[in-house]
């Protein structure tokens, strides 16, 4: 059965009023059109927002994938605390209530002089402006013996889905004793506190049903996101548990043996039962591929329209911009994204615009029952982006007080799902 | 998506929906005319051209403050559910102006303990603040 959509009731309210002012006003090739890139976080905001914030702008959103699994609160799953199911979302509300044109393909060519792109499956879709969403790639040269081969023997689990699958299994089927191995990346790299949250609900997980495992950590750092809150949840949960080796006690990771199961860092190698490596990262390949990145890796931007320093016209959001402080994360993401689709908006059809607004919000995980959050401010800055405020849990809160975020974390995440995915 | 009265429900509404729904239900003056169920198609529509060119009227004139009204509530929308719906981070709508206004300059002033909100109060000038007030009061009178 064909239901009615926002998009055509857009079309009967909306083209009647403008009738009033003009036809041609109502005509769909009049239409200014935005194609966004990527449906992940950022992509998928900023499709939403566009197609909400303007009935004059036809907005289509390719992304290969039928659906999204989030990376935020992945490591639950890895800690049998969820399904991964529920952290999976479709494009079909994006596609039916705000009348996007979802397109399952990948853009294989963009022609910023004839404002095209050309998609795997044959067609060109012309656009006014196009939104780039592409996430993180992994820099396997960073690291000797390990590539995207050998992630089907040790996960790199920083995408959500199949890889996490696997890391979960492994868990799984390691015996009581034995010891899980996580790299963590140097900066910067997507979500911050992560690797240490997943050490935190793994170190959970063992402590529940193979009490005797350990967790050792080869950090590419010398410190790390909201370290002190670890450290002090680390000994108050999983005493003796985990163990953290910065970059200056090992001299780095310099090379993993995939069929030895182990890894070498400067003065020794470390064998494990599981091994997560958490690889070097930098912009997604797309942005990579279509010129939006410069030496740093990642695809510098206009700080308040989120507009491609390298290619006007283009816009990038999300974990592949150096957007100054701001750091690689599903919030950033999604408050970008806001901020470069009003951005757009303003510029196609003349709407109001009010300066940009940026914040990022963090809920981690210590335990399931002892979350921390922080929160922060931007703005643009000459040229680029800096921290106005910055509040984040203290270490001697209260078992309630921690209680409480985490409950707040979970209703958080679901209103922060609908409102990317509609 | 099944049925067309899915669709009116304020829970799947965008937030320009809710506010040309807002306005029509203002126009005609029926309480029960927002939550759209039991609404016909045909129904709605009818009632959206008899009151079309009120909106745009009503649209142009409030332009600017509707704007900026829709990007400030958009940061909000990150964490509270702007469609009715709620459970453990307390939902926005239905406080009225003042009390949302009074809220936020407390969570500024560190009165009201929350560090999420105080980044938040902190960024928004009192304007703003008043703007957003408004604009989410709207969202559900």
């Amino acid at each position: 059965m064909k239901s009615r959509t926002r998009r055509e009731f857009g079309r009967l309210t909306g083209g009647l009023a403008l009738a009033a002012l003009g036809p041609q006003l109502a005509a769909s090739e009049t239409k200014a059109r935005v194609v966004v890139v990527g449906g992940g976080i950022g992509g998928a905001t900023a499709a939403k927002y566009l197609a909400a914030s303007a009935r004059t702008i036809e907005v289509t959103l390719v992304e290969p994938k039928p659906n999204y699994t989030t990376c935020f609160f992945s490591n639950l799953y890895l800690a049998g605390l969820c399904s991964l199911e529920s952290l999976t979302h479709g494009y079909e509300t994006l596609a039916q209530r705000y009348g996007i044109n979802v397109i399952h393909d990948s853009v294989t060519a963009v022609d910023p002089v004839a404002k095209t792109l050309e998609l795997k499956s044959g067609p060109k879709l012309p656009y006014d402006r196009v939104v780039v969403a592409p996430g993180i790639a992994f820099n396997y040269d960073a690291l000797a013996g390990y590539d995207e081969a050998a992630t089907q023997a040790i996960p790199n689990a920083w995408n959500a889905g199949p890889q996490t699958q696997l890391l979960r299994r492994q868990l799984e089927s390691m015996e009581d004793g034995g010891v899980f191995l996580l790299v963590a990346p140097p900066d910067p790299f997507r979500c911050p506190p992560a690797p240490y949250e997943r050490a935190s609900l793994v170190a959970y997980y063992f402590k529940q049903y193979k009490p005797h495992s350990r967790i050792l950590i080869l950090d590419a750092k010398d410190s790390f996101n909201a370290q002190d809150l670890f450290l002090d949840a680390w000994e108050r949960h999983y005493r003796g548990m985990i163990e953290w080796l910065p970059a200056q006690f090992t001299g780095g990771v310099k090379a993993i043996d995939v069929k030895e199961r182990s890894v070498r860092t400067a003065s020794d190698t470390f064998k494990a039962a599981v091994v997560n490596v958490i690889p070097p990262q930098m912009a997604g390949q797309f942005a990579q591929q279509i010129g939006l990145v410069d030496q740093s890796g990642w695809c510098p931007v206009d700080p308040t329209t989120f507009e491609s320093k390298l290619q006007p016209g283009t816009h990038v959001v999300g974990d592949a911009t150096n957007a100054g402080d701001m750091p690689k994360s599903a919030f950033v993401a999604n408050s970008q994204a806001k901020a470069c689709a009003f951005a757009i908006a303003a510029t196609l059809t003349g709407s109001e615009r009010v300066p940009p607004h940026l914040f990022n919000t963090c809920y981690t995980f210590l335990s399931p029952d002892d979350a921390v959050s922080n929160a922060v401010s931007f703005k643009p800055a000459a040229g680029t982006i800096k921290i106005v405020d910055n509040f984040v849990s203290q270490v001697q809160e209260s078992a309630e007080t921690r209680h409480r975020t985490a409950r707040e974390a979970h209703s958080w995440y679901a209103a922060f799902t609908r409102d990317t995915f509609g | 998506m099944a049925a067309a009265s899915m669709c009116w429900s304020t829970t799947s509404l965008s937030l320009n929906d809710v506010v040309v729904i807002r306005a029509m239900s203002k126009g005609i003056g029926d309480r029960k005319f927002r939550d759209g169920a039991g609404l016909s198609m045909r129904k709605m529509i009818a009632v959206s051209i008899a009151v079309g060119s009120f909106i745009l009227l009503a649209d142009r004139s409030q332009a600017a403050n509707r704007d900026g009204g829709t990007q400030l509530a958009a940061m909000c929308a990150s964490c509270h559910r702007l469609d009715g719906g709620d459970g453990g981070i307390p939902t926005i709508l239905g406080m009225g102006p003042e009390m949302l206004t009074r809220a936020m300059l407390a969570y500024r002033s560190r009165e009201r303990p929350s560090h999420i909100m105080r980044a938040i109060a902190l960024s928004l000038s009192d304007e703003e603040i008043a703007t957003v007030a408004r604009y989410l009061a709207t969202l559900n009178k």
